[in-house]
């Protein structure tokens, strides 16, 4: 990066304490560290998460449902059976398919809209304030609104066919259904990665604009040579989180679809919510939940470390 | 550099203001009654009759303070799968609300968790006592008449609703009481953009009900009488999934488009006066019919839906006329509560003759209460049709599987809307549906069983 | 700001080129681009027209309401106590969403700055927890709450702080991350530069870091704000009528029992639009801050 005068090695000056200490900094700095920073996030994110995770794992070696609910200590171990139903009968290999061909398809149409918009609104112009605010509409809508806006607007006599002269077309069976989905995901997720790249623009010093302007490159150029390095990480990080966002989206399909959801949008979410919450099979879900955790995340390490998102400082 | 001042001026104050906030209310939301007793009771939400359900709320809080001394908390839920995620946590952790108003075919599947009170005969007692209450309405109380954890306060039968105006003018002087006098009509209804149906294929509650309905006149059912067997792939329930798919493929009396609707959209196009029957009614609907913009309004009725399945002239022998399943709201007592005796006191003054009356004045539920009952429907002889209904109902079968049985039904239609859409249906592709869900139905009655 | 009445009117054309370093895109796609996007709002706007239709019209597709039904915008209020459901939810978002940013820009300064052991590790586990579906958190979050809640006998669940807590944990992920790709971008010269000055670690953090931070942290704040005010799995499960938030209240709106009544389309467009309204007007006070082109004083005002 072209702002970053650090380069690896013990001289690197990206630790504050270089500057004071030398080429020892790392013994040196030790105390001086604010790790203690970090600590109540991780306070939270164990209680709140982890601990509940754990439970959530130890649940899915048992047979967990309806009838033993109220004595869950009681339910009994059947080792790793919920985790082969999951794959047998659970669906879960088709869900997990589906999940991601509509995150990875969402990912890809939201994230060039919401990149060009937040290339469009970088200059100042009269009613910036409000056209920046309104593009925020979309996100800020609670999904269960979206969902239940969009129900109506794609029924077989809704506004969606009458607008466009399609005839009783059914968006929300069949199919179409998954169409349906990704349409309406991609109108209430573009604003995310448009939210990202704005951040990311902000943080570009002027003098590198003007600097591109006088060597007067095409508008283009400017884009590809100078903003997109300058925000990567934004990018890189949106596109990964937009798309295990999509990926975890319940409220969506759940609300649009209704339950039970028709198989071609039975994504992972809605069928571990069916699974666990109205066939009471909550073991079989917890297996559900975490055999697609690890399917999700190693897709999701790899690229973190492919991306390099994860690099120390100095080391870029 | 003023801009950002603002900023890290304005961030404090509001955390401030907030985390006040958030104090304030929190010394304030701590209750504790005069006789330092509180039940909590979790209700479903009234969105449709605001006033009504604060005059609700404040009379029966203030009876139940008069009769016990002690508060009443009323919590609402806004959908069943709302209610159920909440009943799951509170099971699982022994804590929450100690009265849920339970609909009756969740009733069995709270019975199968064990979370609720078995109510013993001075349990009874003490709630007021059986006697008074409509016998058809325990239908779905338990089990058997000697186990029982729900208290029946509210009946909602289904019953169809017909367009007078079309029905004269199509010549029929009377609701049919058979299936096949049903769908003649419905044809004979069908005409100039008008259906003589609306049906809501895509909905989540409606479809599975056609079903259960067409299997038991034909002397079916969905589980075994001992119930430990599931039936959906019986030749009657494919028989039953068949003829309410054929209302719209082979019959054509809804609208093609009824492939993607939900009972919404079906209502909606009843109350637009683009269907002539609205099948799968309860007398809630009024006031949708009665409301804004409404093109029925005056030109409406009620009556119970046929006791004859389709392709039949009269009742086989040993099969059930089930005209509506047994509908409505019972109260079940968590068993985890430590206010059982001001549950039970709750219990009797929600089944009392004037808060009956009063819940259907102001919600339009029919009470369960027998003396209620009949002074409501004197006052209201609309609705006489749906204690007609009520006394043609069948009870649902009464296993904490039937969570299974009610989905794997819904998930059969869902998955078959794709063909219903292009006005067909594979029969071996319906049958090898319901096989699925049949397997998941025993599994689950299996484990019932251990 | 005030520069701009300042420039001559000869220079003006060439002012301008120069005025606008950050213009990224030419200007007849910029207005191609603003102008589809708000042509994507047309939903909205048609959420506008059923919250002041007849339920029934909303129900059978009709475009314009047969008559204007503006006493929805009051029912909403009667209906569900939509007043108290807005204050709750401002309060459980808005303070998960500030404590996460704050955390988060503590967490992240601490991941841009230093080398330590399990920082990757660290870093990518956050992701992970973020990708843990809620659907499976839930039951065993509900039975930890409760449990902690009676091993210190107070009522953690339906009180607010529980509440905070969860939105706190599922915002924190992404704050610290987002704040940690910002922070990357501000090069360490400066705090050195500062610190060589004789300002302390803190001091530079306020100063230096803090005033170029501000757009990520807005962005942030917005993002971490969501999490609890869209939220309805949690907040089902974790609330009382005293906690409850207003996108709990919403779902009242469209509860349909079956049996053919309409679910209340009209008000719950109202009320949709009316709790998405405080988001957007807090985000158009903050959006100020999201100018462009901060330099290494931080100062361009």
């Amino acid at each position: 990066m072209i702002q970053d005068t650090s380069t690896p090695g013990a001289a690197s000056p990206a630790a504050p304490g270089g500057a004071r200490r030398g080429r020892r900094r790392k013994e040196y700095v030790a105390g001086g560290r604010p790790l203690w920073l970090l600590s109540p996030t991780l306070a939270l994110l164990v209680l709140v998460i982890g601990v509940p995770f754990l439970i959530g794992t130890y649940i899915s070696f048992f047979e967990l449902d309806q009838y033993n609910l109220r004595n869950w200590v009681t339910a009994p171990f059947v080792g790793l059976k919920n985790y082969a139903d999951s794959l047998n009968a659970a669906l879960l290999l088709h869900s997990i398919w589906v999940s991601l061909a509509f995150a990875v398809l969402t990912t890809a149409f939201s994230a060039p809209i919401g990149f060009l918009a937040a290339l469009a609104v970088n200059t100042r112009f009269r009613g910036r304030g409000l056209v920046r605010s309104l593009f925020l509409v979309p996100y800020v809508l609670p999904s269960f609104v979206t969902a239940t806006v969009w129900r109506f607007i794609l029924r077989p006599d809704g506004v969606f066919n009458k607008v466009l002269g399609l005839h009783n077309m059914q968006w929300l069976i069949g199919t179409n259904s998954f169409w349906a989905l990704v349409l309406v995901d991609i109108w209430a997720a573009w604003p995310f990665v448009y939210m990202m790249t704005l951040a990311g623009l902000q943080a570009i010093p002027d003098e590198l604009y003007e600097a591109a302007d006088v060597d007067g490159v095409t508008w283009v150029k400017k884009i590809v040579y100078m903003v997109v390095p300058q925000i990567r990480h934004q990018l890189l990080l949106g596109l990964l989180l937009s798309t295990l966002n999509h990926f975890n989206n319940f409220t969506l399909p759940f609300v649009l679809f209704g339950t039970p959801a028709p198989n071609d949008v039975l994504t992972l979410q809605v069928n571990i919510y069916q699974t666990s919450f109205q066939y009471f099979r909550f073991g079989l879900g917890s297996a559900m939940s975490v055999a697609s955790l690890i399917l999700t995340l190693i897709p999701a390490f790899i690229y973190l470390k492919a991306s390099r998102l994860t690099a120390a400082p100095g080391e870029e | 550099m003023g801009r950002l001042r603002k900023v890290t001026l304005i961030l404090p104050l509001v955390a401030a203001s907030v985390a006040l906030a958030a104090c304030g209310s929190s010394t304030s939301g701590s209750t504790s009654g005069s006789s330092g007793k509180t039940l909590t009771v979790y209700v479903g939400a009234q969105p449709n009759y605001p006033q009504q359900f604060a005059q609700w709320s404040k009379d029966i809080t203030a009876k139940f303070k008069a009769a016990t001394g002690a508060n009443l908390q009323i919590e609402t839920y806004s959908s069943a799968s709302d209610e159920t995620t909440k009943i799951q946590t509170s099971i699982v952790s022994g804590s929450g609300p100690d009265v849920y108003v339970l609909g009756t075919t969740f009733t069995p599947v709270a019975y199968g968790t064990k979370g609720f009170l078995t109510l013993s005969a001075a349990d009874w007692t003490a709630a007021g006592g059986k006697s008074r209450l409509l016998p058809q309405t325990l239908g779905m109380s338990g089990p058997n008449s000697s186990t029982q954890i729900g208290i029946p306060v509210a009946m909602r039968p289904f019953g169809m609703i017909y367009n007078t105006a079309l029905f004269k003018a199509a010549g029929i002087a009377n609701p049919p009481t058979t299936w096949d006098e049903l769908i003649a009509d419905a044809q004979k209804l069908t005409k100039n953009g008008v259906y003589g149906m609306a049906v809501g294929y895509a909905d989540t509650y409606d479809p599975w009900k056609f079903i259960w309905a067409f299997t038991h006149q034909a002397g079916g059912s969905l589980v075994s009488k001992d119930l430990k067997t599931a039936q959906l792939n019986s030749p009657q329930v494919v028989n039953a999934t068949t003829q309410y798919f054929d209302l719209l493929t082979k019959d054509k009396v809804v609208d093609p488009a009824s492939a993607g609707w939900k009972d919404a959209d079906a209502m909606a196009a009843f109350a637009s006066g683009k269907a002539a029957i609205f099948p799968m009614a309860t007398g809630t609907a009024i006031n949708t019919l009665d409301g804004a913009s409404s093109a029925v309004k005056g030109q409406y009725a009620f009556a119970p839906l046929p006791g004859v399945g389709p392709g039949m002239q009269s009742l086989p022998a040993g099969a059930d006329p089930a005209q509506t399943i047994v509908s409505g709201d019972n109260l079940a007592i968590a068993s985890y509560t430590k206010n059982k005796d001001l549950a039970l006191a709750y219990a009797k003054l929600s089944t009392d003759t004037a808060m009956q009356v009063e819940q259907f004045n102001l919600f339009g539920n029919l009470p369960t209460n027998q003396q209620a009952l009949d002074q409501v429907l004197k006052d209201n002889p609309k609705l006489a049709p749906f204690a007609d209904a009520e006394k043609g109902s069948t009870p649902t079968a009464f296993t904490g599987a039937f969570a299974d049985i009610e989905n794997g039904l819904a998930n059969v239609v869902v998955q078959s809307l794709p063909g219903l859409a292009k006005g067909t249906y594979d029969v071996s592709a319906v049958k090898s549906l319901l096989d699925a869900a049949n397997s998941k139905a025993q599994q689950s009655l299996n484990r019932a069983g251990q | 700001m005030s520069a701009i009445s300042a420039p001559a009117p000869a220079s003006r054309r060439r002012k301008r080129i120069v005025r606008e370093p950050q213009r990224l895109l030419p200007r007849w796609l910029q207005v191609v681009v603003i102008t589809l996007l708000m042509l994507m709002l047309l939903p909205v706007v048609y959420m506008l027209i059923i919250s002041v239709s007849p339920d029934l019209d909303a129900a059978s597709a009709k475009l314009w309401p047969s008559q204007f039904m503006w006493s929805n915008y009051l029912k909403v209020f009667t209906t569900v106590d939509l007043g108290r459901g807005l204050m709750n939810s401002f309060i459980a978002s808005f303070s998960a969403a500030l404590i996460a940013t704050i955390f988060g820009l503590g967490a992240a300064y601490v991941l841009t700055r230093f080398r330590f052991r399990g920082r990757a590790p660290l870093l990518s586990s956050l992701v992970g927890l973020q990708a843990v579906p809620a659907t499976m958190i839930i039951l065993p979050l509900f039975v930890v709450f409760s449990s902690v809640g009676s091993a210190l006998g107070v009522q953690i669940i339906g009180s607010r702080p529980a509440l905070i807590v969860t939105y706190l944990t599922f915002a924190i992920p992404f704050s610290t991350w987002l704040l940690v790709t910002n922070m990357r971008q501000i090069p360490t010269t400066y705090e050195e530069a500062a610190m060589i000055d004789g300002v302390t670690r803190f001091g530079a953090l306020r100063r230096i870091i803090f005033p170029l931070m501000v757009p990520g942290m807005v962005v942030a704040m917005v993002f971490a704000l969501l999490v609890g005010w869209n939220d309805v799995l949690f907040a089902s499960v974790l609330t009382n009528p005293d906690t409850q938030t207003a996108a709990i209240q919403l779902q009242v709106f469209a509860n349909s029992t079956d049996g053919g009544v309409l679910p209340l389309y009209g008000q719950l467009m109202a009320a949709s639009l009316i709790s998405a309204a405080p988001v957007v007007v807090l985000y158009m006070i903050f959006q100020r801050q999201l100018v462009g082109g901060l330099t290494a004083g931080g100062d361009k005002g």
